[in-house]
C-alpha cells in the first residue's frame, strides 16, 4: 500500500436523531488447555444491539473443541458446512498450523453472525470489529462481499471499526494523525491500494467521534454513496453512546464474548468433569531456559 | 473440598457450592497415607479468590449499573460450571487437634497431603465421642446445628471459674439458670447474687405450678426474710462489711473491734447497746463520728436486727442445700448500692467461714453483673483464694470490660453469646483458653440464644449450641411502656 494520504479537510459530522437500530458483532477464542494429542479451545460470539434506548444481546457459546492434527481439517470443514452450507477445501491455501485453528473457527462464527445480522436487520447500522479487508485465508472475499451485499439490499450500512491499524501516512499511523478540528469528524484516506490477494471492500476513514484524544480506522462499504456513508456515521452518533470515539454497542459485544479467567477455569472443570479429559500443564521452555528473561511461549 | 494452604495452625480449604459448611463447623482432613487426620474448626467463610471475578461482575453491569438483558445460547451448559467456580468459597479453619489411631493430641505440626487428603464434615456427635465428653453428670445445654444434643459434664464446672457473657437479650441469664438448676439436680449448693430478681421464680413452671426444684430454691430478700442479729455475726465478717462496704478507716476499725469484744464479753451484743457503747466509748471525736455514721448505715439497711426470729438464716439454708442440693438466691433487687455491698460482704464472709470450718464442702456462686456490688479486691480473692476454699464462681455480664483481664486469663470456661462491638470482642478474646480469631469471627454472627462454648467443658473444642428452653417462670423482663399500651 503506497502513497497513502489523508485529505486535509475533515468531514464534519452532526449527530442524526433518526431512530436507527445499531448492532454489533464480535467473537473471541481462547485456548483452554493442551492434551497429549492436541489443544482444547473455546469459541464464543456475541450480537449486541441498541433499540429504543436499551441494549440487548444474544451470546452464542462457549463452544468447546478438541483439535488435533488429525481432526483439524474435519472440524473446520464441518463447521463451515454447517454455517454456510458448503465447505471450501482450504488445502490449496496450505494447511494451517494447529495454533491458527482457533482464530479460523472464531472467524467462521463471526462471519456467520454478521450474515445473520445482515439478513435479519433492515435500515440499520451493523458494526464489525476489524477492517473490511478480505482475501486472507480466514477471510474470504466472496463471503464478505455477500455479507455486504445482503446488508445493502436491506438498507443496512456496515461500519467496521479497527482498534489497531498498520496504515501510515508519512511514517505516522493514520490514527495518530489528528489535525486540529472539532470532533466529531472523519478524515478520508486517498491512494490506498491493497496488495493482492487482499481486497479492500470498504473505503478507509479515520474517525474521531468524541473530544477525547482517540481515533480509529473506520471502513465503510465502498458500494455505498458518499452521502449515505456520512449519514450512517451521523446516525451512529445520534443512536449509540460513544466513549473514547468507540461505539458502546461494539464495546459490549467485545466485552460479552471475551473469556474471563474464571470462565476458563469453569471450562476446564467442565471438560474434566464431563469428558474426563486431562489438561496437561506443559513446562514453559522459555521460562525453563531463560528464567526471568524468558517471556513465555508465543503462538503467533 | 480441597486443602489449599496451611500456615501455623490455620488452614485454608477450598469449598464448592454444594458443600454447605458454616462457621463453627468441624472438618476432618484425613491423610490416608500418613494415617492421621486434622480436626479443623471453620472460623470464617470467605469467597475464594477466583481470577477474573472482577471482570465477570463488571461485565454484568455495563450499562450505567443496570444489568444488560439478553439471551445466552449455551448448548454445552457451561454456565452452571461458571457459577460453580464463581461461588467457590474459602474456608478458614483453625486446627484443634490431630487424630491418630483414634486418639487426639493438640499438635498441628504435620502437613497433610494437599492432593490426597480427603476432607469431610465432622458431625458433632462423632466429635463428642472422639473427645470423650460423656460424663457421669451430664447437663444438656441444647442442640447443635446438626440437630444433635450437646451435653457437658457438671464435674467440668467443679473447681472452675466460668464466665457467661454476651450482649443484652441474647440469653445469658437463661443459660445461667439452666446450669444452676442442673447443678442443683446433682445436689450441688448454689448461691446466686440476683441483681434483677430474675431467679426468684426458679421453683415455678411457666404456668405457675411448682416444679421439681421448688423446695430447693431459697430466696433470701435482705431486710425482709433475710436479716441478721448482731450476735450471730462473726467480728471478722462485721469488720469486712465496715471496712470494705462502708469504707471505715483502720483506726476506727480498731476501736470498733474493742467495742464489739467488750459487748460480746458482757453478752450485750445488740443494736441499741452498740449505739450506746459508741456514744460512751472513750475515743477521739472523729473516730466516734466515723463509727456512728457506719452504725446508722447498718441500721438503715434494715439487714441487721436485734431479733432476727422469723428470718431465714443463711447458714440453715446452706446446710439444707448441702444435704439435698439447693440454690440460695440472694435477692438484691430494690436494694441500694451500699446495702447491696453490705449483703454481699456478709454472704461471702459467711461462706468463707463455713467453708473454712468444713461445714460446707463447696459452693457454686453465680454472680450477675458482679462489678456493681463486688469490691475491687474480691475479684482476685474469688478467682484465687476463695477457689481453694471451695467457692467456684460463674460471672454473668453483658459488659465484658467490667471483668478484669486477669480473670479472663484464668477463666476455665466461657459461654459466649453474640457480641457485635469490636471492643467487647477484644476483651473476651483475651481469655487464655481460646484464640482471638475464633471469638471475633464466630461470636459476631451468633443468633440470639446461641452460645459459643469454650474451655474445659468442651475439652477446648469450641462449640456452638442453641440453648434449650426451660420450663421455669421468667422473671426480670424489661418493663415496657408500649407493651401495655397495645
Amino acid at each position: 500500500m503506497q502513497n497513502l494520504q489523508l485529505k486535509p479537510q475533515p468531514l464534519s459530522l452532526k449527530p442524526s436523531l433518526k431512530e436507527t437500530i445499531v448492532a454489533a458483532v464480535d467473537t473471541s477464542t481462547m485456548k483452554i488447555g493442551e492434551t497429549n494429542t492436541g489443544i482444547v479451545i473455546a469459541v464464543r460470539g456475541a450480537n449486541v444491539w441498541k433499540q429504543g434506548g436499551n441494549y440487548r444481546y444474544t451470546r452464542l457459546g462457549p463452544f468447546i473443541f478438541h483439535i488435533t492434527e488429525e481432526n483439524k481439517r474435519e472440524v473446520y470443514n464441518t463447521l463451515e458446512k454447517a454455517y454456510f452450507g458448503f465447505a471450501d477445501d482450504y488445502s490449496h491455501q496450505g494447511t494451517p498450523n494447529l495454533l491458527q485453528i482457533p482464530t479460523r473457527i472464531a472467524n467462521l462464527l463471526e462471519r456467520w453472525l454478521q450474515t445473520m445480522l445482515s439478513k435479519t436487520m433492515a435500515n440499520g447500522l451493523i458494526l464489525f470489529d476489524g477492517s473490511l479487508t478480505s482475501g486472507t485465508p480466514d477471510n474470504r472475499t466472496q463471503r464478505t462481499k455477500e455479507i455486504l451485499g445482503t446488508a445493502r439490499k436491506r438498507g443496512n450500512v456496515v461500519l467496521a471499526f479497527s482498534k489497531m491499524t498498520t496504515l501510515r501516512v508519512n511514517g505516522h499511523l493514520i490514527t495518530d494523525f489528528l489535525p486540529e478540528h472539532r470532533p466529531p469528524c472523519l478524515f478520508e484516506t486517498v491512494n490506498l491500494k491493497s496488495k493482492p490477494p487482499t481486497v479492500l471492500l470498504g473505503d478507509v476513514y479515520v474517525a474521531r467521534l468524541t473530544r477525547e484524544n482517540y481515533a480509529f480506522r473506520l471502513d465503510i462499504d465502498r458500494e455505498i454513496s458518499h452521502e449515505l456513508r456520512i449519514e450512517a456515521v451521523e446516525r451512529l452518533l445520534g443512536n449509540d453512546l460513544l466513549s473514547q470515539s468507540y461505539p458502546e454497542t461494539l464495546r459490549l459485544a467485545h466485552i460479552l464474548c471475551t473469556f474471563t479467567a474464571n470462565e476458563v477455569l469453569a471450562m476446564q472443570h467442565f471438560i474434566t468433569f464431563r469428558y474426563g479429559l486431562q489438561i496437561v500443564t506443559r513446562p514453559d521452555i522459555h521460562r525453563l531456559l531463560f528464567g526471568p528473561f524468558g517471556k513465555g511461549e508465543s503462538y503467533s | 473440598m480441597k486443602l489449599y494452604k496451611k500456615e501455623g495452625n490455620i488452614v485454608e480449604i477450598l469449598s464448592f457450592p454444594k458443600e454447605t459448611v458454616e462457621k463453627g463447623d468441624y472438618l476432618l482432613v484425613e491423610d490416608g497415607d500418613a494415617g492421621k487426620a486434622l480436626i479443623v474448626q471453620v472460623i470464617d467463610v470467605q469467597f475464594a479468590s477466583i481470577p477474573g471475578i472482577l471482570e465477570e461482575l463488571i461485565r454484568a453491569l455495563p450499562d450505567g449499573g443496570e444489568q444488560i438483558r439478553g439471551e445466552d445460547v449455551d448448548p454445552l451448559e457451561i454456565a452452571p460450571h461458571i457459577t460453580y467456580i464463581q461461588d467457590a468459597s474459602l474456608l478458614i479453619g483453625r486446627i484443634r487437634a490431630t487424630m491418630e489411631n483414634e486418639s487426639l493430641c493438640p499438635s498441628s505440626s504435620w502437613l497433610p497431603s494437599r492432593s490426597q487428603s480427603i476432607i469431610r464434615k465432622l458431625p458433632v456427635p462423632t466429635l463428642l465421642k472422639l473427645v470423650k465428653m460423656e460424663g457421669k453428670f451430664p447437663i444438656v445445654l441444647g442442640g447443635t446445628k446438626d440437630s444433635s444434643l450437646l451435653s457437658i459434664d457438671a464435674s467440668s464446672l467443679d473447681g472452675r471459674l466460668n464466665i457467661i457473657t454476651g450482649k443484652k437479650g441474647t440469653g445469658k441469664s437463661h443459660l445461667s439458670k439452666l446450669l444452676m438448676l442442673n447443678l442443683v439436680g446433682y445436689k450441688v449448693t448454689v448461691v446466686v447474687f440476683d441483681l434483677n430478681g430474675e431467679y426468684l421464680s426458679l421453683g415455678t413452671t411457666i404456668d405457675g405450678k411448682r416444679n421439681t426444684y421448688h423446695d430447693k430454691i431459697h430466696v433470701l430478700t435482705p431486710a425482709q426474710n433475710f436479716r441478721i442479729a448482731l450476735k450471730q455475726l462473726n467480728i471478722n465478717v462485721m469488720l469486712g462489711i465496715l471496712v470494705h462496704a462502708l469504707h471505715l478507716p483502720g483506726t476506727s476499725a480498731r476501736e470498733f473491734r474493742r467495742i464489739w469484744q467488750s459487748l460480746k464479753e458482757r453478752g450485750m451484743l445488740d443494736l441499741h447497746e452498740l449505739s450506746e457503747a459508741i456514744r460512751n466509748w472513750n475515743c477521739n471525736q472523729h473516730v466516734r463520728d466515723a463509727l456512728f455514721s457506719r452504725y446508722h448505715a447498718l441500721v438503715n439497711s434494715g439487714f441487721f436486727a436485734d431479733d432476727a426470729a422469723g428470718s431465714m438464716l443463711l447458714e440453715e439454708c446452706l446446710c439444707k442445700a448441702k444435704e439435698h442440693g439447693g440454690a440460695i438466691v440472694v435477692n438484691l433487687q430494690n436494694t441500694s448500692t451500699v446495702d447491696r455491698q453490705i449483703v454481699v460482704e456478709y454472704v461471702l464472709g459467711k461462706l468463707v467461714e463455713l467453708l473454712t470450718s468444713w461445714k460446707l464442702r463447696a459452693v457454686f456462686l453465680f454472680a450477675e453483673e458482679a462489678h456493681i456490688y463486688l469490691r475491687e479486691t474480691y475479684w482476685d480473692d474469688i478467682v484465687t483464694r476463695m477457689r481453694h476454699f471451695g467457692i467456684f464462681t460463674t460471672f454473668i455480664t453483658n459488659q465484658p470490660d467490667t471483668i478484669r483481664d486477669n480473670i479472663y486469663r484464668q477463666a476455665d470456661n466461657i459461654f459466649l453469646f453474640n457480641f457485635t462491638n469490636e471492643h467487647d470482642l477484644d476483651v473476651v478474646s483475651r481469655a487464655s483458653r481460646v484464640d482471638a480469631e475464633t471469638v471475633r469471627s464466630i461470636a459476631r454472627d451468633l443468633p440470639p440464644h446461641n452460645c459459643l462454648v469454650l474451655g474445659k467443658v468442651v475439652q477446648d473444642f469450641p462449640m456452638v449450641v442453641k440453648v434449650k428452653a426451660l420450663d421455669v417462670k421468667t422473671m426480670g423482663e424489661t418493663r415496657l411502656f408500649f407493651k401495655e399500651m397495645s
